[in-house]
């Protein structure tokens, strides 16, 4: 054989695939979503389909609405934002987006290019630890794609500098040498650089071409357990049968302690040992010094910019596991105060405070995740928001909430949802 | 600034053909183009020591001057002075070369302020390399090291961090000529074929193992096995096989690199793993798991320590004398991997464990006991696999997180 023809035999297939791969993802490709898929998708939680776009810009079109927020999403109960709005046929259906784990700034960047225009928004104050994102559990949500839009679309602005700060300090970021060195340049207030951009939007293509594709592909089906759960319910929509239904079914699987959490979370996560360790182990948590204030901050700038209506909910803890760990109200009320000030005070004034509700009966699932009357409260709250028409909100942003200052402050004064007095002045500071 | 861990993701290969690209088509017309492959040699280790792993590179130039002096004070000792061939001066060269690796591993032990490091990246790699070299000047099968391909031999930047660990004297013989067109054109066909076993090695197999299943399993395991008896549960199996898979895949994907960039350079640097799970008996394994490492262990640690205590006349009894001698072996490979509970457990257990092989095989032929058949021969491999996925459960470090609350990732 020639020598030619065997460097061809062993250089050629190489070639050739390197150049089917970057050619094919190179193309700017369009595809549509069967129903079925995008139903599986918003109802999947998995890490791909939150780290993707596609999926979410697709859906958003045909009447899904983002739930963002984090492990409670994951609590398919009777009483389930997606239980109920598949049970009833309602105009919309929940997007779940978040996980064990995600918090403000994961959902900051899955949010770039993806905007709504209405959204559900549940804040964990357990986000508000004095280290914020744990980057280990960033690197689960952290998505290239998501990176390369934000760098794309970043302007020398308080925001902009802060998010890149950020990501800067996050291990996965430093993966690409392209992204972790545009990151630098948005962080010092530069604009990203000619060859950065021609790359990144290269990049850019080619991450979405393989999220057109392939996500799809690994959706995680839920709706059997969506349809058990619906079985449980009442045919035709009334809170009074709801409630019933929600009694009946937490009554049934609490039995076996006396938090009220579900049993088989108790049994599989709790015993005995762990339980005598765990008394009084909550003490000193402190939720009100937190960088998660200013990640915060990021996604009610994104909210602001994507003109987004949106509803925030704010669980409370189970008072039971609360008082038995010794986690302190008083703490918990003074942060969630501080969350809601840097709401109301920007005109995000459309915030369900369920603080004080961790006493009630059946209202949490486990220790800090809503369940069965927890759920339903919140869907008294949910079904008028998106029957209303949308209108486009007014937000007054303030870079202030980037600062140290703000996500050291200890003290803010409280604000009254209900007193339109108060907002109105908030507003006009 | 630009920083390059080897391997490390797909774009590496890109820079690093791109710039072998001139050495690649000089070997394929017969010719070595020696100064131009030094730049590229130490281009890549610049790029991995350099922007906050300066210190490391510091350190790096700092141990091979060292280095060199001890070689070659050695060297000039049994060349210069005679027959110059005294025990003690011999001891204290290998002792001295093996100092700087010794501290780097005590140091970790030894209380200090944190952020303080000594070691930089394939520092163990560099000593095995030199450490066969002062052995075999003594031996005498080295006669005379070239300062010029010492500095290659160590320097060689594909297997710099983490091996497979070759010999002075095979790759002097490699360098020092280029191969015929059609050598190397089989050695482009092995490069390209290794090249693209550790990319699925690597980058899917081991990727998916320790970075997608992994994490989840570890949580799993510390979760479910709260209040449990040595907080033992179903999952722990999980990680136990699991970190074993990701062990192989990474790192038999690394090596694979390391030899298809040295197949490239016409360097023909030996494989460091043969199906290492088809063994049917621990001896067997050490013959095709981490090769490199476990002959070099068997060549200057396991051979010399039997003709010492032979010629000592330590230990009067053959099979005693074997048994003691791998005992030794591993604890020096133990020792070698970090000074931690697990890593020396997982010496003992890998010692005892050849050592019962051992005496099961004398057993069986003296008793005849067992017929060779393709059952025998499946559960001898099957048990294998087993006893040594638990060792690398004991070696991953993970019964510190789930025994004695360290958090993951310490």
């Amino acid at each position: 054989m020639k020598n030619s023809k065997q460097l061809w035999l062993i250089f050629g297939p190489v070639i050739c695939a390197a150049l089917l791969v970057v050619g094919l993802l190179s193309i700017p490709w369009e595809r549509t979503f069967s129903a079925g898929s995008l139903y599986q998708a918003a109802a999947s939680q998995t890490a791909t389909v939150f780290k993707g776009k596609t999926m979410r810009q697709k859906a958003y079109k045909q009447g899904y609405v983002p739930f963002y927020g984090s492990s409670e999403l994951s609590h398919f109960d009777n009483m389930h934002p997606t239980v109920l709005a598949t049970k009833y046929k309602r105009d919309y259906m929940p997007f779940l987006l978040g996980g064990p784990g995600s918090q403000s700034l994961s959902q900051y960047l899955g949010m770039q290019g993806a905007a709504s225009k209405k959204a559900v928004m549940i804040i964990s104050p357990q986000w508000f630890t004095a280290e914020g994102q744990d980057p280990a559990a960033f690197t689960i949500y952290y998505s290239p794609l998501h990176a390369a839009d934000f760098l794309l679309k970043a302007q020398d602005t308080e925001e902009d500098r802060y998010a890149a700060r950020r990501l800067l300090q996050m291990p996965s970021v430093k993966d690409s040498h392209l992204i972790y060195n545009a990151a630098l340049r948005v962080a010092a207030g530069l604009p990203v650089s000619k060859t950065q951009r021609a790359l990144l939007i290269w990049r850019r293509r080619m991450l979405a071409n393989e999220d057109t594709f392939f996500t799809s592909l690994q959706l995680r089906d839920r709706l059997a357990k969506i349809k058990q759960q619906g079985a449980k319910l009442p045919k035709t929509y009334s809170y009074a049968g709801l409630k019933a239904a929600s009694e009946k079914e937490a009554a049934q699987n609490t039995k076996s302690n006396r938090f009220g959490i579900r049993d088989s979370f108790y049994k599989r996560r709790l015993n005995a040992r762990l339980l005598r360790k765990l008394k009084g182990s909550q003490k000193k948590f402190d939720y009100i010094e937190s960088p998660e204030y200013s990640d915060f901050e990021l996604m009610l700038d994104q909210f602001a910019q994507d003109r987004t209506q949106v509803l925030f909910i704010i669980p409370p803890v189970n008072a039971k596991w609360r008082e038995y760990t010794g986690l302190s109200q008083k703490m918990y009320e003074e942060a969630t105060a501080k969350m809601k000030y840097q709401m109301t005070s920007q005109g995000f004034t459309n915030i369900i405070d369920l603080t004080k509700d961790g006493g009630k009966k059946y209202f949490m699932e486990d220790t800090i995740h809503l369940g069965w009357n927890g759920w339903l409260t919140m869907d008294q709250a949910v079904r008028p928001f998106m029957a209303k028409k949308y209108v486009a909100p007014s937000y007054y942003l303030d870079d202030y909430y980037y600062t140290r200052g703000w996500r050291e402050r200890k003290q803010v004064p409280a604000t009254s949802l209900t007193n339109k007095q108060v907002l109105a002045r908030l507003r006009s500071k | 600034m630009i920083n390059l861990q080897p391997y490390e993701n797909p774009q590496y290969f890109i820079y690093l053909l791109l710039a072998l690209l001139p050495l690649i088509i000089g070997l394929y017309f017969g010719k070595r183009f020696k100064t131009y492959e030094a730049i590229v040699s130490l281009a890549f280790i610049f790029l991995i020591f350099d922007a906050d792993k300066w210190v490391q590179g510091v350190t790096l130039i700092c141990y091979i001057v060292y280095q060199f002096l001890v070689t070659f004070a050695y060297q000039h000792y049994r060349r210069k002075t005679g027959k110059g061939n005294k025990t003690w001066v011999f001891c204290l060269a290998v002792i001295l070369a093996i100092l700087p690796v010794a501290a780097v591993k005590i140091w970790p032990v030894v209380p200090h302020k944190p952020g303080l490091d000594l070691g930089f990246l394939g520092i163990s790699y560099l000593t095995f390399k030199t450490v066969q070299v002062v052995m075999e000047l003594r031996d005498g099968t080295i006669k005379k090291v070239d300062p010029v391909m010492y500095a290659r031999f160590l320097l060689f930047f594909p297997t710099i961090s983490s091996g497979p660990i070759d010999r002075y004297r095979r790759f002097a013989k490699d360098f020092d000529k280029a191969p015929s067109r059609e050598d190397y054109i089989k050695d482009l066909g092995y490069a390209v074929r290794y090249l693209f076993q550790g990319f699925l090695y690597k980058f899917l197999l081991a990727w998916y193992f320790g970075s997608q299943l992994l994490p989840y399993l570890k949580l799993q395991a510390i979760t479910m096995g709260k209040g449990n008896f040595l907080h033992l549960s179903w999952w722990l199996l999980g990680v136990m096989y699991c970190y074993s898979m990701y062990l192989f895949f990474d790192f038999a994907g690394y090596s694979l690199f390391a030899v298809s960039i040295s197949y490239f350079m016409g360097i023909h640097t030996p494989m460091n793993f043969n199906k290492p799970f088809a063994a049917h008996n621990i001896k067997e394994f050490w013959n095709r798991w981490h090769m490199t490492l476990s002959f070099w262990f068997r060549d200057f640690i396991f051979m010399r320590f039997t003709f010492f205590a032979m010629k000592k006349r330590l230990i009067k009894n053959r099979i005693r004398l074997t048994q003691v001698a791998y005992l030794v072996n591993f604890m020096v490979m133990a020792v070698w991997h970090g000074l931690t509970w697990y890593y020396i457990v997982y010496g003992l257990y890998h010692a005892l464990a050849i050592i019962i092989n051992d005496i099961w095989l004398r057993f069986k032929k003296k008793h005849k006991l067992v017929k060779h058949t393709r059952f025998t021969e499946a559960v001898a491999i099957f048990v294998t696999f087993n006893a040594v996925c638990l060792s690398f459960l004991i070696f991953s470090g993970f019964l510190n997180n789930l025994w004695f609350n360290v958090p993951l990732g310490k």
